[in-house]
């Protein structure tokens, strides 16, 4: 157990404490490139020697970020602006940020206004997916993020070096995907909070590092009796499911949580980069297959049922939807998924998310509710 | 609250203003006999490329446009509701797409009783995104909701200064073909180029001449009140490329030369400050505000929204029309490159000031704002005011706060006129 304890907590201390983590990567002498969320391509920074690391704000009540954006901006912005506006994001080199939506179209300006000594990487995913023209659009788009990145960091990022990258990021999506059945056979040890630990230090860590030592869990895990959960299993849904605070309230009621579809979480893990003519491509054509996202374009999304059959295959009771204040997209998608779920008979829960607000009483009731629920 | 000392003058309604809203019932009244002929109907976002709907002749309403006319007649609630109760959509989202889903879902139930001006359930849906990514997700929502096909031209963003990349027009102008050839299917229609080039042509005509009667309002006393541009955006939203609205824009153009001539102005109170206002107008409070703007002599006389149909490119170009509709709305646009086109604005129409909406269902219009103000201020001096309200919902808007930073922006604007007479 001594070498489980130890692992658990590195994973812990990662989560909690990413300034401390990009600072030993810059007193390795490290290059470490911010990377806004979702499906940024990683890999060209990875590809280029240096650390991409996730930006996904925390709990805090921003003072100066009002500044540069409305209140009624998601929190995680309004979180990531207001560290790089107070010098917490010192040391990056350059961030990257995709025009994923309304909040990020604003923020490039916000950003650029507010943290000058962090020059902004944007870059623009095709939403027509459909049309001919789009995959060679994204190719050309990355072709010129990767010319920002050599220029803000003084970098070269090759094609045998991207295809390194891409074998390391396929290869630990697959073992984040294996990660999360292994845990629900032990979902004792892999409580709530110590699972969301496990998948948010991925953000952070360089990810042959983060697969080794996911793989360590694993393997420590397997050592163990499968456990028999005897209390209920919930799947989660949204941006992300945060604070530990939060996901305390889960296992306090007895509520394992046995799958997500969170975008800080499994969501970016169940689309490999395939393969293709040239790693720029390969690169490009991920984003063409992603599916059941708030943030991608789809003429029908089947994100309910995608949800419904997660619950069904892992025996969850209800889904949560962990709804990120004033995040629109997946505002329009809480209607089809709170109907799906009922559809199936399963029990749907709405549990609003924001970092900058410590009190979680609201979704206490509701998850009370549902673990008092037949 | 300030004294308005100059009573409100019984004017006849412009014969400008009569024609677009005739032009308007028209429109609607086509929809509504194609929808009866069992023929298709579209809903199209406000900057969609129109030449292409216009060219295949489709009847096609705009959603954008509808939810505006609706909430200034304050008889949006009930559709807003709607989609926050029992279709369940948050209150976060875009007040016209909860309103306008609300109503496409109320328009298939037996109780539902018609707010004019009444669109038929569509056939279609034509999205383009350079308006916001919202608009993106609304129309989703719309076409799982009713079952039926979107074609969609996606308009990226210009998220730094340089014009659209190559590779950025090449992407929107393979949409705006891919999308030709798939409304011919599914029309079973064949385009007709000829007809394209036409339609384009008078959509430039449009736009020129409209660009023109704006300019008129650079004037000091200028000879509109701001606010009848709002008036006169239907028009540009539902028949850019049509002959009616040259008819409309070249009365109103003689009108307003008129007015000029005359030395009289459709602001019927003195002109001490001139502003521009930024953001979409609060269409449940238009009355308010311009009652207020009046009582303390302030004429919005430029406002950025009026212009983004202002889709400039050259007949026959189609990389250009795909370039300008990457370029053509206030969100397609990074915050300095928006706010450097306000700057000169304000220049061109000596604007004491600048009156910005804080529009709660318009992220990105209220990010340009917050980010804004500092580059306004030091391209032009000129002081900002922010106020909060909302383009539809009734809930936001406060009267209060609206006048009590109206009154502040007046002060900064009376004290920068009489340091600079000092």
């Amino acid at each position: 157990m001594t070498d489980l304890n130890q692992l658990l907590q590195e994973f812990s201390d990662v989560a909690a404490n990413p300034r401390i983590v990009l600072e030993r990567y810059i007193a390795q002498g490290k290059k470490v490139v911010g990377c806004f969320p979702i499906y940024t391509p990683e890999e060209l920074v990875h590809a280029g020697g240096m650390i991409p690391m996730g930006l996904w704000g925390g709990q805090i009540a921003p003072t100066v970020a009002g500044k540069y954006n409305p209140i009624f901006t998601c929190s995680i912005m309004r979180s990531c602006l207001e560290y790089g506006m107070t010098g917490k994001y010192k040391g990056l080199s350059c961030a990257m940020m995709p025009m994923l939506c309304d909040t990020f179209r604003g923020m490039s300006g916000g950003w650029r206004a507010g943290v000058k000594d962090v020059p902004l990487v944007a870059f623009i995913h095709p939403q027509n997916r459909t049309d001919s023209g789009a995959l060679e659009f994204l190719t050309e788009e990355y072709k010129a993020v990767r010319a920002l990145l050599e220029k803000y960091t003084n970098c070269t990022i090759t094609d045998a070096a991207l295809e390194k990258s891409i074998e390391i990021y396929n290869e630990h999506a697959a073992v984040m995907c294996e990660f999360v059945d292994v845990a629900n056979d032990h979902l004792d040890v892999i409580t709530p909070v110590v699972r969301h630990s496990v998948m948010k230090s991925a953000v952070f860590l360089e990810k042959s590092e983060h697969t080794e030592k996911v793989r360590s869990l694993m393997a420590e895990l397997n050592k163990l009796p499968i456990h028999e959960w005897k209390g209920k299993k919930v799947i989660l849904t949204g941006i992300t499911a945060e604070p530990d605070e939060f996901l305390e309230i889960f296992a306090e009621n007895r509520i394992a949580v046995v799958g997500d579809d969170l975008a800080q979480e499994s969501r970016q893990y169940r689309t490999p980069i395939p393969d293709g003519p040239s790693p720029l491509e390969r690169l490009a054509a991920q984003w063409f297959n992603r599916f059941c996202c708030s943030t991608v374009h789809e003429n029908e999304s089947n994100r309910g049922e995608l949800l419904v059959e997660m619950a069904e295959k892992q025996g969850a009771q209800g889904i949560a939807v962990c709804l990120m204040r004033f995040c629109d997209v997946e505002e329009y998608d809480y209607p089809i998924i709170s109907k799906a779920t009922e559809k199936a008979g399963l029990h749907s829960l709405c549990l609003e998310i924001d970092q900058n607000t410590q009190n979680n009483e609201q979704s206490r009731t509701k998850i009370q509710s549902f673990a008092e629920m037949d | 609250m300030a004294e308005n000392n100059v009573p409100a003058p019984k004017r006849e309604i412009p014969k400008s203003r009569v024609m677009v809203n005739q032009q308007t019932a028209q429109i609607y009244a086509n929809a509504w006999a194609a929808k009866e002929k069992g023929e298709p109907v579209g809903w199209s976002t406000a900057i969609f490329p129109q030449e292409i709907a216009e060219t295949f002749g489709l009847p096609v309403l705009y959603p954008e446009n509808n939810a505006a006319a609706i909430s200034a007649k304050h008889l949006g609630d009930p559709f807003i509701q709607h989609a926050e109760g029992e279709m369940r959509y948050p209150i976060n989202i875009c007040s016209y797409a909860r309103m306008n889903i609300g109503m496409a879902d109320k328009m298939s139930g037996e109780k539902y009783e018609r707010v004019e001006p009444a669109m038929p359930v569509p056939d279609f849906l034509l999205l383009a995104n350079n308006s916001c990514t919202q608009l993106m997700k609304w129309y989703e929502n719309l076409s799982r909701n009713l079952g039926i096909p979107i074609f969609f031209v996606d308009c990226l963003f210009n998220y730094y200064e340089e014009p659209p990349a190559p590779h950025k027009i090449k992407y929107v102008r393979s949409q705006i073909e891919n999308c030709i050839k798939d409304m011919e299917t599914f029309f079973g229609k064949k385009f007709d180029w000829d007809r394209f080039l036409e339609i384009q042509q008078r959509s430039q005509i449009n736009r020129k001449l409209f660009n023109e009667i704006v300019k008129l309002n650079s004037r000091t006393p200028a000879p509109m009140n701001g606010f009848d541009l709002f008036n006169y955006m239907s028009p540009l939203v539902l028949c850019r490329g049509q002959e009616s609205t040259t008819a409309i824009f070249e009365q109103l153009k003689l009108e307003v030369l008129e007015l000029i001539a005359t030395n009289t102005s459709t602001f019927t109170a003195k002109e001490q400050h001139r502003v521009h206002w930024e953001g979409i107008a609060c269409w449940p409070n238009l009355g308010y505000n311009l009652k207020m703007l009046k009582s303390y002599g302030v004429n919005a006389v430029m406002n950025g929204y009026v212009t983004a149909w202002d889709v400039a490119y050259e007949p026959g170009d189609l990389d250009g029309m795909a370039k300008a509709y990457q370029m053509s709305s206030t969100n397609s646009f990074s915050t300095p490159s928006i706010m450097a086109k306000r700057a000169k604005s304000i220049k061109d129409y000596s604007c004491d000031g600048m009156l910005c909406h804080v529009n709660r269902s318009c992220k990105m219009m209220t990010f340009h704002i917050f980010v804004g103000h500092e580059i306004i201020e030091e391209q032009t001096g000129v002081p900002c005011a922010n106020f909060d309200g909302d383009q539809s919902d009734t809930r936001v808007f406060s009267e209060a706060q609206f006048e009590t930073r109206l009154q502040a922006l007046v002060e900064i604007m009376q004290h920068n006129k009489e340091a600079q007479n000092d």
